[in-house]
Order: C-alpha cells, then structure tokens, then sequence
C-alpha cells in the first residue's frame, strides 16, 4: 500500500525536464518514505447554523425556540439523522454518517471563539488569525507549517480561490490557486520574462506571490498534462466540490501539499432559514464525502477541519431565520480521527445558560481543536500558532 | 513582426524619473513634481489614456482636479452617449422593468386549467368527495371537450375505485395536453436544429462575426428571431445588439443585470467625468446589495442611478437615507420583513403545525453600524443593534415583484420606545423613528471617522495616515457630512501629494482590467468579454455577497492566482483575444521597450522590469503584443 500511495507520477518528474527537477522534487521522489500529513480547513463564511446542524434533539427548549425552523428528532418526518441518542445531523448530511459510523468523523459542538463580535468581517479575520479579539496579518494554518527549507514545493499550502485567505498568510509559503486549468501561461518566452521581472522586483508586496505564481506554474502544468478522475466514483458538487476535487487532484500528484483551504459562503440566513440552508448542506456534506472517498487510504494522512465565524441565535428570528450569535459546532474528519463522539461540554439551552441570553455559549475555545490537529499532524507547538493561548487538556481527537 | 530596439538613452531617461515602491510611512515626504501628476491620474481616474497626463498639463493640474469634482461643468465623451444610448433597462424605473423584462416572462407560460374553472361549485363537489357512480355521472353530464380537460387535470383521488376504461380515456387525455403543451414551446420556441441546416448551425454557434450577420442576414425576420434566441447570447460576443437581444428573447431578467454591468464598464473606459465614476464604484461596494438576492436583480440599475449617484459628491447623510428607502437594500439586507416582536408570536395553523408571524430582523440594523456609518469600533452594543431595528420596523417594499416601492407600513412597526446610543425615541413616532436614526448616525463622530478613513484608504494607501484622516473628518462634522468638501480636503493635503501616497495602492481586479483598456487607447465596443474577465480575477460585478464589499486594501488580491490571472489577461488583451475591444498595436510599432513602458506606466517603471524586459528580448523578434503583455503584466501595473 505505501508504495502505491507515495507513489510520486512519471509525469511530473518528465515535466521537470531532465537534469533540472528542482530538489525538492528530487526529495519527494527518493524519500518517499516520509509519510506526509495533511491539515485542510474549510471556511463556511457567513455564520453557519451550528444548531440546526447538529441538532441537539434531546433538549425541550430547542424546539420552543425554534418552533418553525427547528429540525424534527428522528425517527420523525423530515427527521434529523441520529447521532448518539442526543445529537442529530440535518438530513441533508445523510452522506457523512458513514463516516460517523467508521469512527472517522467527530463533532465539536458549542465550539468557537471566545471573542463576543458578531461582525462577520471581524470574526472570520479573527478566526482566520487565529487570535481572538484582534487580527494579525498572518493566519494560523500558515504558522502551523514548520519553517521551509529553501527547495520546499511552491504549492505545499494551498488555497483554493482568487484571493489568498488570512488563514494562509505568511511567511511559510503558500499560495491562492483559482482554477488549475488556467494556472498557466500560453507563452513561455513572455512567461520567463515575467519571471525574471517579479524575482527582480523592489516590489515587496508582489516580489513573494509573483514568485508563488511561478514556481506553482511549472509544477501545475505538469499536473494538468494527466486527466483526472475521482477514484471510488466520488462525485463533487458545485463550487465547493470543484475546489475540493481540486485539493484532491494536488494531493493526489504526490507534489508537496502539507496544508489547504477552502471556503464555502452564503450561510448567513436571516430569512427563510429552511429554504436555503438544505441544499448548501447538501453542497457541504456531498462534496466533503467524495473527498474522502477520493482520497481513499490516503485520509490515514489527512485531517479536514470545519469552522465558521460564529453561530446563530439559539431563538428563531422574526423571518423564519437566525440572527448573529455566538457558539457553534466544529467537524473533525480523517483516517486518524478518533471519531463518532460529539465532544465538548453541551452548555444548555436555557435562557441563563446562554450567552448574553440570547446565543450557544462557547464550552470549547476553536484554538484548543485547531491546537490538537496542528501538534498531531505537523508537531508544532500550540502557543506557537496560537500565540498566548493556554491550551486546556486535549479533547483527544487524534489516534496517536 | 517588428524588431524593437532598445535605447539605452530613453532608458536613462526613465530612470531619471525616479522610483519607489511601496513606500509607507513617507507620508511627509513631498513627491516630486514630475510624478504628481501621473499620481493625480492614477487616484481620480481608472487610469491614464495616452496624453492625458499632457491635456492635465495644459489645463493645469489644481484646476483639473476641481473639474473632476465638479463633472456638471465638463463636456461628456459624445461616444459614451452613443455607446450606452441602447442600454433601454438604464432608465427606466422599477414598475417598468418588471413589465418590460420579468411579468411578460412570467405569463408565456400557459396556465393549465385547474378543475375549480371548468366545473360548476355542485359538479366540482361530487366529482372530488362523491362515491364512483356518482363521479361517474359528473363526468357524463360534461361535454365532450370539458370531460377532456377535467379528466387531463384531475387529482389521482378522483380516479380512485373507477374503471379501467376511465382511467384509461384519463392517461390518454394528460398525454395529449403534455404533448400539445411542449408542441406549443416548440412553436414558441423551437430548437435551432428546427430552424437552421446543419451547416447553417454550425456558422450560427462557432462561425465568425461576418459570418454570423451574413447568415441572419439570409433569414426571414420570423426565423431569425428565433435562430437570436435559439442560438443564445454567447454567441454573440462582440455584437452586442444582437446579443443583447438574444438575451432579451430568452433570458430577460439576466438583459437588465447585464446592461448595468455594460453601463458600469463603458462609463469607467470612456467617461470624461473619470472621478464620478470612480465614486460611484466606491459607494456602490460601501453600500453593496448582492444582485443575486431576490428582486435585487432588477432593482440594482434604481439603486445605484437613484440612490448612490446623485449623492456622490453631496452629502452622506442623504445618500445613507436614499439607501435605507431603497428597495434592493430592504431586501438585501432583510429590513423589508422585519417587524415588530410580538407576545404571541407563535401560533397554530388549521392544521395544528406551529406558524410564526414575522417578527424582529436584525440584519439591516446591525450593517448600517458596522459596515455603512460608525465602523465596527464605532461604539455600538448589541442593545443598539437591536433598538436600531426596531426603529426601522415597518419600512418595507410595497409589491416587490411588481412595483418595487418604498412603503412605510405603519401596521409593523414597533411603536414601544427605542434607547439608541443614549438617545431616546418617544413611543409612537412610526416612520420618524427611521428617519432620526439616519440622521443621529450620519453626525455621529464615529461616522465622521470611519467614512473618512475609508476615502483616506481608496485614495491615498491601504493604512492611511491618522493626520489626515483626523483632518477629513474635521471637515466632515463642519459642513454636515459634505462629501465634496471631504475630498478636497483629502486632495489638497500633504499627505496625498507625499511619497508615501506613490504607487501604494493595488489595483483592484476592475481598476486593473479598465486601466489596460485605457492604456492602450481602446475602444470599448462590448464589454461582456470583459466583465467576464473581472469576474474570473475574483470580482464579479454587483456580485458580491457579503454586505462587507470587496477589499479596498492590496492584501487580499496580491495572491499567485491574482497575479496568474492578471498576466494571463494582459496576454489576451494585447493579442486581441478579448472581444470587443478595439486598440491600434501599430502605435507601439519601432518603439524600444522603454519608450512603450514609460507610456504605459506613466512614470513608475523599475530599472529591474526595464531590465527584465531587455534582457527577455535580446536577440530575438519581439512583437509590440508581446511588450505591451510584459508591460501591463509587471508589478509596476498592478498598482496605482
């Protein structure tokens, strides 16, 4: 299995061209030995309903204060998918209950930032910095990836989009892939001149993607010279899917991926919550799904985390929707993930139990999961990352 | 192919001009003069034509400035008029699109007949709740062409327990209205393989141009009508008319959207009046509605002619009151539903499921805070946010779908009294309430600060400098919130003329298409293929999501994919790949690098991209395309 799994493609190394592979595919190729991990953070932008995601169908109140929008117990017409006896996963989720059922998938709730904000611009700068209350020009991914060596691969962190997200800014590498296909460019004497012109440039700003941009081009042209086709009969939905199935097509090339992002918007339901927020679940659930089963015996390597900026309000608003909250709820999938547990202390739905009497109570600070995942799959230390943050004791999310 | 020299001389010339890139902090460090006024053009315009920088010479640099804030007094460009005059959406208002573009859309579709209009309340009756002989009897006493029909509609029920025959004569007459129903889209509208040999269809999808009008051309105007919609408006890249009608015939509702965008783009590559234009682009993403919510479609070309424009360089408190009025932002942002809470906000319906009446919408009270007035450290609590709803409970849109006006409705509104930012509001002030709350916001020093900085952060660098953001909002609380006077304020300060100012701020995907368009002294003659381009850069226009807007900083899109797509579309354009964008490349013929990058880049070229691009061609043809690609694809491009 290991031999087929780091199994470094032909192509890539023909691309190169002889005599002039850079090192660190040289590395790749002879030191195939080094089993690589893998830590993805997905993005849902807008502030995702943790409530009505993972349903805590066990608790009275949640059905008084949600009397429209609230997702039946199983069991129930239009039910949600049970979990444990407590907890439920909206039935458009229906696909990662396999993962669930394997143990691969574990579930965070009542987790988030401890920061009270309910600006989304705020709180997804603060989530993606890693640093709760203020925002730092760098975000938490990035300084999760040890230092690199000079030959590192150009796309070892890699964010799916136009533009490159905090999350993995910094000085560790990385950078912004929009559409693989298009990541090149059709003349090569204009392509060496531009690069020359951005290695040369007084340019701080643009010397360091202009770079990325270069570097990532020649190793993606090499990529885009195979076909590609999802292994198991994965099928990826929308844009969210093609970003991952994107992910999985790099990772899959064997050419350096340590870190990835991608984001999925539109979660912020005012109104009409159940209109909506089924087939964005779909989207969501479906393609996380068929990266797993793409990924196959590589998810032994990867783990895919899920956050947003905050919840939603624990009461239904006044246009069958949620306003901006407070607390919400964290996936955890991999092969190593010690899963099939909803973890974290549920802090009740009781008006004295919530915060600010109104939002989910954060039991579980998002930098104590992001933590764990950053010291299992990269060794590196929490306060490191996470600059001043005292870690409670590990949740236990990883096989070690 | 053309052999470009280069010349060490012009080099040394270019150099002279002097360099420096991202200089923060220089803020007191005046720029030198042969830079002030490409910087002028780089900050009021979407970029320099070629002789501009020598036409605000001769007017002179103070008073051109003055005329960019005063737009009524300069002449328009007589070929905007003509190039936006068939955008027939741009002036029309709301009531009027929709019956022009969505209700005609929404009737072409023929109605089945339902039971309850066939038959008489005694025949409807017996035929859904009596036993088989009497629904059989029903349907006897019918003639022959009501029996069809009802049998062709009925509910399964009615069928329950009848005899094979009935059902049968049943299934045969929903098969015929299903098959004279797609016979009459056909007719309607038929397939191009109905329409067009196959030869013909392959000129129609994939020919070129020419080929394209001669083929219509042969048609009769029946056929060709339906070959315009069949075909669809992809087709028609470059053509504008015929692809807007094409549009027009089958996707009306996307003509409206699509003409806004056009408009957008032919004002910011041809307009005169470059500053407005500018201004408009940068309240309209202050103010952003999202053109895929709802009506908002259609109503963004109201929004942004009735509501942003006018107001661009008035004042701010009468632009954030048209926004609050205005129907795409009560939708966009859910204000339209908000209500008062209620006590007994839940209720049962008939059939015992709970219902809720609509009730309190926090979403506009708490943008227009953060996003549109005191900033998100403007020193607002979540009591705020939920009072300032409150108080706009009631302002709502009168029949969104078809007239789409502003309605106060004083039924909804929440009459209790509201504690906003320590200010009371007394009980029972309806419509008011709303009004005081724009008007305490609008003069709120937060308000004064937070816009000023944001202007400060579009015109000057992406960390504006505290003096001068301090002095803007002085000006701003002095004359109530004046914008002109809030830019000439920000123009005539020391802090724009500084080296910190130069070349500190990225462009944005939209700032970075229009300026290679315009630096190259194009005509716009469509500009679909380019808004495409904007959008594949990361900035689909009206199209963004979030109330935030897009990023005024560099940060966000000084990424590798940025930077890919940037050059990639300075490669199509200087190869005549965008269609619809007319330029002269001969003009760049025997010119040595240098000479066609100090045109381009009006006086930020770098000895390193000089060099670069020497060094790129030595020995070699290189074709105008190619150095203009390497031009408008260097770092020194990508910022103004």
């Amino acid at each position: 299995m290991l031999t087929r799994r780091y199994f470094l493609r032909a192509s890539a190394i023909a691309a190169a061209g002889s005599g002039m592979a850079p090192l660190w595919l040289v590395r790749a190729v002879a030191g195939a030995e080094r089993r690589r991990k893998i830590l993805i953070s997905i993005f849902q932008r807008g502030a995702a309903d943790g409530l009505n995601i993972v349903v805590p169908f066990f608790e009275s109140r949640y059905y008084t204060l949600r009397p429209t929008i609230a997702i039946p117990a199983p069991g129930a017409a239009n039910g949600g998918i049970d979990l444990d006896g407590r907890f439920a996963l909206h039935p458009s989720l229906r696909q990662l209950k396999t993962f669930w059922d394997s143990g691969q998938l574990a579930i965070i709730h009542a987790a988030g930032s401890p920061a009270a904000t309910r600006s989304h611009f705020e709180a997804q700068d603060q989530m993606e910095s890693g640093t709760p209350g203020r925002t730092t020009e760098d975000g938490w991914l990035n300084r999760a990836l040890p230092f690199p060596v000079a030959d590192a691969s150009p796309i070892r962190a890699v964010a799916m989009g136009a533009k490159m997200p905090r999350t993995l800014r910094g000085n560790r590498g990385g950078i912004a892939v929009n559409d693989l296909a298009q990541f090149q460019n059709r003349s090569p004497e204009l392509s060496s001149m531009l690069q020359n012109m951005y290695a040369a440039t007084p340019d701080a700003g643009l010397a360091a993607p202009g770079k990325g941009a270069f570097d990532a081009m020649r190793l993606i042209d090499s990529i885009n010279r195979t076909t590609y086709t999802p292994a198991n009969g994965a099928q990826y939905t929308g844009e969210f899917g093609a970003a991952l199935r994107q992910i999985a097509r790099l990772i899959k090339a064997d050419a350096g991926v340590e870190a990835a992002f991608a984001d999925i918007g539109g979660w912020d339901h005012h109104s009409n919550e159940n209109g909506s927020l089924p087939g964005l679940l779909q989207q969501f659930g479906n393609s996380l799904t068929a990266f797993a089963r793409d990924m196959g015996d590589r998810m032994e390597d990867i783990v895919l985390v899920t956050m947003s900026e905050f919840g939603r309000t624990a009461r239904e608003d006044g246009n069958a929707g949620t306003d901006h909250g407070h607390g919400n709820v964290m996936f955890v999938l991999g092969g190593s993930v010690r899963g099939g547990r909803v973890l974290g202390r549920w802090p009740g739905l009781e008006p004295e139990q919530l915060f600010e009497k109104r939002d989910l109570e954060v039991t579980t600070d998002f930098r104590s999961v992001l933590g764990e995942l950053v010291q299992g799959q990269f060794g590196q230390p929490i306060n490191q990352v996470f600059p001043g943050y005292q870690a409670p004791a590990p949740l236990g999310l990883l096989n070690t | 192919m053309k052999r470009v020299a280069s010349a060490r001389t012009a080099i040394l010339l270019v150099l002279a001009m002097g360099l420096s890139v991202g200089a923060g902090g220089r803020f007191d460090q005046k720029l030198a003069a042969e830079k002030q006024i490409p910087h002028a053009l780089s900050r009021l315009t979407f970029g320099a034509r070629p002789g501009a920088a020598a036409e605000v010479s001769r007017i002179g640099l103070d008073a051109w400035i003055d005329l960019q804030l005063h737009p009524e007094r300069s002449v328009e460009n007589p070929a905007l008029a003509a190039k936006v005059a068939p955008l027939e959406s741009l002036n029309l208002a709301p009531w009027q699109i929709a019956e022009k573009y969505i209700l005609p859309q929404s009737m072409s579709a023929r109605p089945l007949p339902s039971p309850q209009s066939l038959l008489t309340p005694a025949q409807l009756t017996m035929l859904t709740t009596g036993s088989v002989p009497e629904r059989l009897a029903t349907l006897d006493s019918l003639t022959p062409d009501v029996r069809r029909q009802v049998l062709a509609v009925a509910p399964d029920r009615i069928m329950d327990g009848m005899p094979q025959n009935i059902r049968q004569e049943s299934a045969r007459a929903r098969q015929a209205e299903q098959e004279a129903r797609q016979k009459e889209m056909r007719r309607q509208a038929p397939p191009l393989n109905e329409l067009l040999a196959p030869d013909q269809q392959r000129i129609a999808r994939n020919g070129s141009n020419a080929d394209k009008l001669a083929l219509l051309e042969s048609l009769d105007p029946e056929t060709r009508r339906h070959v315009i919609r069949a075909v669809g408006p992809q087709a028609f890249i470059g053509l504008p008319e015929l692809r807007r009608q094409s549009m027009a015939l089958s996707q009306p509702q996307q003509l409206v959207n699509s003409e806004l965008i056009e408009n957008k783009l032919y004002r910011a590559i041809h307009s005169n009046r470059q500053l407005e234009e500018v201004l408009v682009d940068f309240w309209m993403n202050h103010f952003n509605v999202y053109n895929g919510k709802g009506q908002t479609r259609v109503l963004l070309t109201s929004y942004e002619r009735d509501a942003i424009r006018p107001h661009v360089f008035g004042r701010f408190r009468d632009m954030l009151l048209a926004t609050a009025r205005h129907p795409a932002m009560l939708i966009y942002l859910d204000n339209a539903q908000s209500q008062a809470p209620r006590d007994d906000q839940t209720l049962a319906n008939a059939s015992g499921a709970a219902t809720r009446r609509p009730g309190l919408n926090e979403n506009y009270g708490r943008e227009l805070m953060e996003l549109h007035t005191l900033g998100v450290d403007g020193g607002y609590t979540q009591e705020d946010v939920i009072a300032v709803a409150r108080a706009f409970t009631g302002w709502t849109v009168y029949d969104a779908a078809k007239y789409a006006e502003f309605q106060f409705n004083p039924n909804t509104h929440d009459r209790k009294e509201k504690i906003i930012l320590g200010h009371t509001l007394a009980p029972g002030r309806g419509e008011q309430d709303g009004l005081d709350v724009i008007d305490l916001l609008a003069r709120h020093p937060s308000t004064a600060r937070f816009i000023s900085w944001k202007l400060a952060q579009r015109f000057v660098a992406d960390d504006p400098p505290q003096s001068l953001v301090d002095r803007m909002a002085a000006t701003f609380t002095k004359t109530d919130g004046d914008l002109r006077a809030v830019l000439q304020t920000l123009f005539s300060s020391t802090e724009f003329w500084s080296e910190g100012a130069w070349q500190a701020k990225l462009k944005s995907p939209l700032e970075l298409v229009v300026s290679a368009v315009r630096a190259l002294d194009s005509d716009a003659v469509d500009t679909f293929a380019l808004a495409q381009r904007i959008a594949d850069l990361g900035e689909p226009l009206y199209g963004k999501v979030e109330p935030t807007g897009y990023p005024n900083t560099g940060e966000g899109w000084a990424s590798a994919a940025g930077l890919m797509g940037r050059i990639n579309f300075a490669t199509a354009l200087t190869s005549g790949q965008i269609p619809g964008v007319r330029f002269d490349i001969s003009q760049f013929n025997f010119k040595p690098p240098a000479i066609v990058a100090r045109e381009l880049l009006g006086g930020s070229l770098s000895s390193a991209t000089l060099e670069a691009i020497e060094k790129g061609i030595e020995g070699r043809e290189a074709t105008p395309s190619m150095l203009t690609a390497a031009v408008l694809g260097s770092p020194e491009f990508q910022r103004r």
